[in-house]
């Protein structure tokens, strides 16, 4: 299940943040999101260990914890998407196909004109079409 | 790792034994240390110890009841055992004087290796006999002791050896011999013991699944002991998959101890494995291994109430997994990742990662521990006290007093649980385990630049010393933080934080900090993330909600305006009070920004001194309720200027009475703040001091003892504040003027006062190159007394180009390359010349005007000479104070002034009326060519010098004469030629464009090649009664000599009358020593009738003349052309014929009436030539 999806901008800072989990532990999600970037920018400043990675927006697992896997992807304008899961055995196909349905959703909602670029995404349209790309992903293809 | 006994930690090393023969000891031992692979030696001094390697009395195990004794998977000392008193080898030292000789001595021997034998027999232990034999006694023992020798200790010959301890050689061949039987006989014994257990496995001939992971532990422990290091690793491997078997399967214990044991023998393999797996670089493969193990165990938490001896299990495998990775990670070189690792990312290669989840588990399993505490009664039960770890690894049993025997007793789980509690009671240690686990991962977070994952570590960090009430430590960690998460604008994360650290300051009882941290917690844009979904677990700020925010501000004002005096309890004691006065500082990096920013923007940027001007005063709040201010004080770096705005509202409880009285006040009715709204006050302002008004503070006063002093913020360069700028928010300009919102500074320039005196340059006009051009500077005070002034001058190149700086000038020290020179200032009579500074260089001069007056006036002539001409600026500014000690007044003047070149001087040659010497060189160029002038030798030329007024004003010429420069004064006393001009008239004024001639007779009398004529010296001055007298010099062109071979000249009278003969004569002088042939032909006129040779060639003898005469008649009257003489030397091939000029007579019709005064001044031509002949 996915339990957090994060867009960074570009001085790391949050634009968009939520998490769904019925436990109170939203704010430890914020942690892990904020602790992966570590990772993101690791991964962005030494391209060369990750060699084939080279100009592709999915950054793969960025950072185990105990409980959750953590995602990266880049856009081309080098925002940052994380996604927090607690499928410990997930499909990389699956994530990027996830990625790329979110990807395009955030294309969406930067591009309406009353959106100042760099600034927070408030659009409530954005947050429901994000909630339901998550809803219809689901992770357990190895049951 | 400490946690490991030390036979655990380090690799197992052989064990011999060595018996007898104590002098020795301590030399084998040091040799067999320092074998490869070394061996560790038990010294027994003499044969009655032999008993400490003998099997170990099974009291013990007696102590426990019979069903236990096989319960165990591996006993607690059993590697201790093997490693510290169970020998592979024994070695029996025997002198050789005792087995050669006395026969009691030799039964002593015999008795002694009968013993032995008995004691290493059970346990397989190969024996070595060692003969201690002295260098020179080599041959004593005999080949027939020796075989008895080894007959009765049954072993084979080589293992019988000699050893000289009396000779370095020998006792060095002698312990090799010995290190090497030990290390032969020390593999074979283990692998024999290993073989032997690893058959019985083979054969699964054991009793239960414990004797299989026993077994499997012990054979690779004798593998580790041959170092083969693979077959260790399978045995251990096997081992801990037959123990993971057991935990469902096995009913031994009861169910907690079972699976304590069970996890506490696992931990061993588990790092036995790992320690092997890194030790060979196989850093992949260990950290999979451990994921699989933390997989496999993670789960097993067992019963809740002792869930915390689990997670204190499962703390430990991170940490010392950690360890092990970090002394491994130093040696071996990171690993590189395949694609298909991806599932592993590369922070499992890091110890902090193990050490930051080791942490976590610890944190964990005090929690467990916590509720455990408080489930359980309080009271300790002495019989905790009895228990003891018990023969077996990971197993407790109770230990009962008899007397004099002590008896171990199985304990029941409950019994256990109480013993865990009370030891965990009585340990309290975990917060500083739990802070130096996560320091450690802080520290390797940081050095492997993972800032955020370290700010976790040191957020958790800061979090457990607030747990443990640690206000300072954790205040000072927390503090950390926030400039992370502050620059990276999480707002979550800040809020959490930033609520721990009003706490702590709350505890600490620091209202500055408290008062601060919650104005900050208050301005933190909320709204965005609140809408979004609720957080808790915030800690002890709350969730980040609007009414959060609303409480924490209303708290602050409470505090700050002393509403709330009796609830001391409520506010945690804070209080701000007369006792207590707080002043918080904003400046332009403070995280109070958002909380009230200040932009102060002057309305110009120019402002006269004492003319008023507007500066509008701007507030930003991002709290979320209103605030009101009661007073604000504008400071300015002129403090002249400082003001205060007072809430009218507010009067009574601002403090106006400290304030000086001469302090402009100004009211306003209210000073309210509400959230993200600029509140905008303009007032005029009227600065004193000229130059820089700057404001400097606005301090905001709120209730009687608090106050906020923020830094003034120019509008044009202020920075978006710091969180809110990624919010999506209505951001008004601080001004309603767009224009002073973007360009408006918090500074402005005062000019100077306007001077009141006047600098007036008088110009007249074009200078001329050569004369010192005067020019009148004149200063008036009008309203302004004079003092201290100072004049400076510059000179400066119109195009900026040749600019001397007054630097550049003292360098150079020929006056040549200065085009322009400031001569000097000649002052007014008011000058008193002794106390006045006085500079002058070439292009700048500084003079010191002297004290004046109201409506007094001072005067100075700049003295300026032009070398060349040249427009350049001239640059006059004065500087001076109206009254002593007053602030300098400046005024700039500056005017452009032309060189002019002030007359033209050329000059032309001319050769004598109808005299024309043959001059070679002429021959040879066209006529038209530029070269220098030849003049013939010993003949009279004639010079005319032309000067041309170009100026624009008439100049009045004194003379004009021809000088010998001084570079010739050498050859000065040889008179080269003669240079006579004509005479000397007065001045004569040259209006502008007019020429002046003048001319000069040249003779030059020696035979030199070239001649230098002297320059030019015209002596000028302008057309009027006060300009000096200006000399100006040019010199002439050198030109050349040449001695002509043949003059010819031609003579006839300066006119004819009609019908009257005259006579026509062509001189041929020929002045070489050669005889010349000349040939000459007459051309026809039809004016003329003539007799005399018409053509013929003749020769001129040498030095002498040829006279070609002729008589004319003349037919006509006027201006007539004489026949024409052509006249060619053979010799030079030189033509000659006269010009048109040379060969025209006038010819009267009658004979004229002259009346000539000086008939003989008519004969000579030369002088006949006007001095004066205007153009």
């Amino acid at each position: 299940m996915i339990v957090c999806i994060a867009v960074v901008g570009h001085q790391n800072n949050p634009l968009y943040i939520q998490s769904f989990t019925e436990a109170d532990d939203a704010l430890k999600l914020h942690h892990i999101v904020h602790c992966s970037l570590d990772v993101v920018d690791e991964r962005v400043n030494n391209p060369k260990k990750s060699g084939p990675m080279l100009n592709e927006t999915f950054l793969g697992l960025l950072y185990p914890t105990e409980n959750y896997k953590v995602y990266g992807y880049l856009t081309n304008t080098k925002v940052k998407f994380i996604l927090v899961t607690t499928d410990l055995d997930v499909r990389d196909a699956d994530v990027r196909n996830f990625f790329r349905r979110f990807h395009s959703a955030y294309l969406d909602a930067v591009s309406n004109p009353f959106h100042v670029p760099g600034k927070k995404i408030t659009s409530k349209t954005f947050a429901e079409r994000v909630t339901n790309i998550v809803k219809s992903v689901s992770f357990h293809t190895t049951g | 790792m400490e946690h490991y006994p030390e036979e655990l930690r380090t690799p197992p090393v052989t064990l011999a034994c060595i018996i007898g023969h104590q002098d020795l000891h301590a030399t084998i031992s040091t040799h067999l240390h320092s074998e490869q692979p070394p061996i560790n030696t038990l010294a027994l001094p003499d044969f009655s110890k032999i008993s400490v390697i003998d099997r170990t009395p099974k009291d013990k195990e007696d102590q426990l009841p019979s069903a236990y004794t096989s319960t165990g998977i591996i006993k607690r000392d059993w590697l201790l055992k093997h490693r510290t008193r169970v020998p592979a080898v024994v070695a029996a030292l025997f002198d050789v004087d005792q087995l050669s000789g006395d026969p009691v001595q030799w039964q002593q021997v015999c008795t002694d290796l009968e013993n032995l034998k008995a004691v290493i027999r059970g346990r397989n232990i190969k024996l070595v006999v060692v003969v201690v034999v002295r260098f020179n006694s080599k041959e004593s023992i005999t080949e027939e002791r020796m075989v008895a020798l080894r007959k009765r200790a049954e072993v084979d010959a080589k293992y019988v050896i000699t050893f000289i301890p009396d000779d370095a050689s020998e006792l060095n061949l002698s312990l090799n011999r010995l290190g090497n039987i030990f290390g032969e006989l020390a593999v074979t014994f283990y692998r024999d013991e290993g073989r032997k257990v690893k058959t019985r496995l083979e054969k699964k001939s054991y009793g239960s699944i414990e004797f299989n992971v026993r077994y499997c532990f012990k054979v690779a422990i004798y593998a580790e002991f041959r170092r083969d290091w693979a077959e260790a690793l399978r045995m251990y491997e096997d081992g801990y998959h037959a123990l993971r078997e057991m935990i469902g399967t096995s009913t031994r214990l009861p169910a907690i101890q079972r699976l304590v044991e069970i996890k506490m023998v696992a931990e061993q393999f588990h790092f036995k494995i790992s320690t092997l797996l890194l030790h060979g670089g196989k850093v992949l493969e260990a950290i999979k291994w451990f994921r699989q193990h933390n997989a496999s165990y993670k789960k097993l938490t067992g019963p809740t109430q002792v869930n915390f001896l689990h997670w204190e299990w499962l703390s430990r495998q991170f940490l010392v997994f950690a360890e092990l990775l970090e002394t491994t990670s130093a040696t071996i070189s990171s690993p590189i990742l395949t694609v298909a690792d991806r599932t592993s990312s590369d922070w499992e290669f890091r110890p902090a990662y193990y050490y930051q989840l080791a942490a976590q588990f610890l944190k964990e399993k005090k929690k467990c521990v916590e509720s455990a505490v408080s489930t359980t009664s309080t009271e300790t039960d002495e019989s905790c006290d009895s228990i003891v770890p018990s023969l077996y690894v990971g197993q407790f049993a109770r230990l009962l007093d008899l007397g004099e025997t002590s008896v171990m007793q199985l304990i029941t789980d409950d019994d256990y649980v109480l013993f865990a509690l009370t030891a965990e009671r009585k340990k309290l240690g975990d917060s500083t385990e739990i802070i130096a686990l996560l320091k450690n991962a802080y520290e390797a977070y940081n050095n492997s630049k993972s800032q955020r994952t370290a700010s976790f570590c040191m957020l958790l960090m800061a979090k457990e010393y607030f747990l443990t009430s640690d206000y300072t430590n954790s205040k000072l960690h927390f503090d950390k933080l926030t400039s992370l998460y502050r620059q990276e604008g999480w707002v979550t994360l800040l809020w959490e934080v930033l609520g721990y650290l009003r706490e702590c300051s709350r505890k600490l009882g620091s209202a500055q900090d408290f008062i601060s941290y919650s104005l900050e917690m208050a301005a933190l844009p909320i709204s965005s993330i609140s809408g979004l979904q609720e957080l808790k677990d915030c800690g002890p700020g709350g969730s980040p909600s609007l009414k959060q925010v609303e409480n924490i501000h209303k708290e602050v004002f409470a505090i700050v305006r002393e509403e709330i005096v009796n609830e001391e309890e409520v506010m945690g004691g804070m209080k701000v009070n007369v006792d207590h006065p707080l002043h918080l500082e904003i400046d332009l990096v403070s995280p109070l920004r958002v909380a009230l920013l200040t932009s102060v923007a002057f309305h110009e940027q120019i402002v006269k001194p004492h003319a008023p001007t507007l500066i509008t005063l701007s507030l930003l709040s991002q709290l979320p309720s209103l605030v009101e201010i009661d007073q604000l004080e504008i400071q300015f770096n002129q403090s002249e200027c400082n003001f205060i705005i007072v809430n009218a509202q507010r009067r009574e409880s601002s403090s106006l009475s400290n304030i000086h009285p001469d302090r402009r006040v100004e009211t306003v009715p209210v000073i309210q703040l509400s959230t993200n709204k600029w509140l905008r006050l303009t007032y005029d302002i009227k600065s004193v001091n000229s130059g820089k008004l700057e404001c400097t503070y606005v301090i905001a006063r709120m209730g009687p003892h608090f106050s906020i002093c923020c830094g003034a913020e120019s509008p044009a360069n202020m920075n978006d504040l710091p969180l809110w700028k990624f919010e999506e928010r209505f951001e008004a300009s601080p001004t309603k003027d767009p224009a002073i919102a973007f360009s408006g500074m918090k500074v402005t320039q005062v000019e100077e006062p306007d001077p009141q005196v006047d600098l007036k340059l008088g110009s007249a006009g074009p200078a001329l190159v050569g004369e010192n051009f005067l020019l009148p500077v004149t200063l008036t005070s009008k309203g302004h007394s004079v003092e201290s002034g100072e004049l400076k001058i510059n000179l400066v190149d119109t195009r900026g180009v040749g600019l001397l700086s007054p630097r550049e000038a003292e360098h150079s020290s020929s006056s040549d390359n200065l085009h322009v020179e400031l001569l000097g200032v000649s002052c007014g009579p008011t000058q008193d010349n002794n106390d006045n500074i006085r500079k002058i260089q070439q292009s700048f001069g500084l003079v010191s005007v002297p004290f004046l007056n109201v409506g007094d006036s001072w005067s100075c002539n700049l003295e300026i000479q032009w070398h060349h001409p040249k427009p350049i600026m001239l640059y006059v500014s004065l500087g001076y104070s109206p009254s002593s000690g007053a602030p300098k007044v400046h005024i700039h003047k500056s005017l452009q002034i032309e060189g002019k070149t002030p007359v033209v001087i050329s000059h032309r040659l001319m050769l004598p009326f109808r005299r024309d010497p043959l001059l070679l060189s002429r021959l040879k160029r066209s006529p038209e060519s530029g070269q220098t002038a030849s003049l013939p030798v010993n003949e009279t030329s004639i010079l005319v010098v032309n000067a041309t007024n170009c100026t624009e004003v008439p100049l009045r010429l004194l003379s004009m004469s021809i000088s010998e420069d001084d570079v010739t004064s050498v050859n000065k006393s040889k008179t080269t030629c003669t240079i006579q001009s004509g005479i000397d008239n007065d001045p004569t004024l040259l209006v502008p464009g007019e020429e002046f001639k003048k001319v000069f007779t040249v003779k030059p009398e020696l035979n030199v090649s070239k001649l230098h004529l002297g320059s030019v010296c015209l002596r000028w001055r302008r057309d009027h009664e006060s300009s000096k007298e200006v000399v100006t010099k040019q010199s002439l062109p050198d030109v050349n000599l040449e001695f002509p071979p043949l003059i010819i000249t031609l003579e006839c009278p300066p006119h004819g009358v009609l019908g009257e003969p005259f006579t026509y004569f062509a001189r041929i002088r020929n002045q070489t020593k050669l005889l010349q042939e000349v040939k000459f032909s007459l051309s026809d006129s039809q004016s003329f009738v003539l007799s005399g040779p018409h053509n013929d060639t003749t020769f001129v003898l040498p030095l002498s003349e040829y006279i070609l005469s002729y008589k004319l008649v003349p037919l006509s009257s006027g201006s007539l052309q004489l026949p024409r003489v052509t006249i060619t030397s053979v010799r030079y091939s030189a033509g000659f014929q006269p010009t048109t000029a040379a060969s025209t007579i006038f010819i009267f019709p009658s004979k004229p009436q002259f009346q000539l005064s000086e008939p003989e001044k008519k004969s000579n031509p030369a002088d006949q030539v006007p001095q004066q002949i205007p153009a």
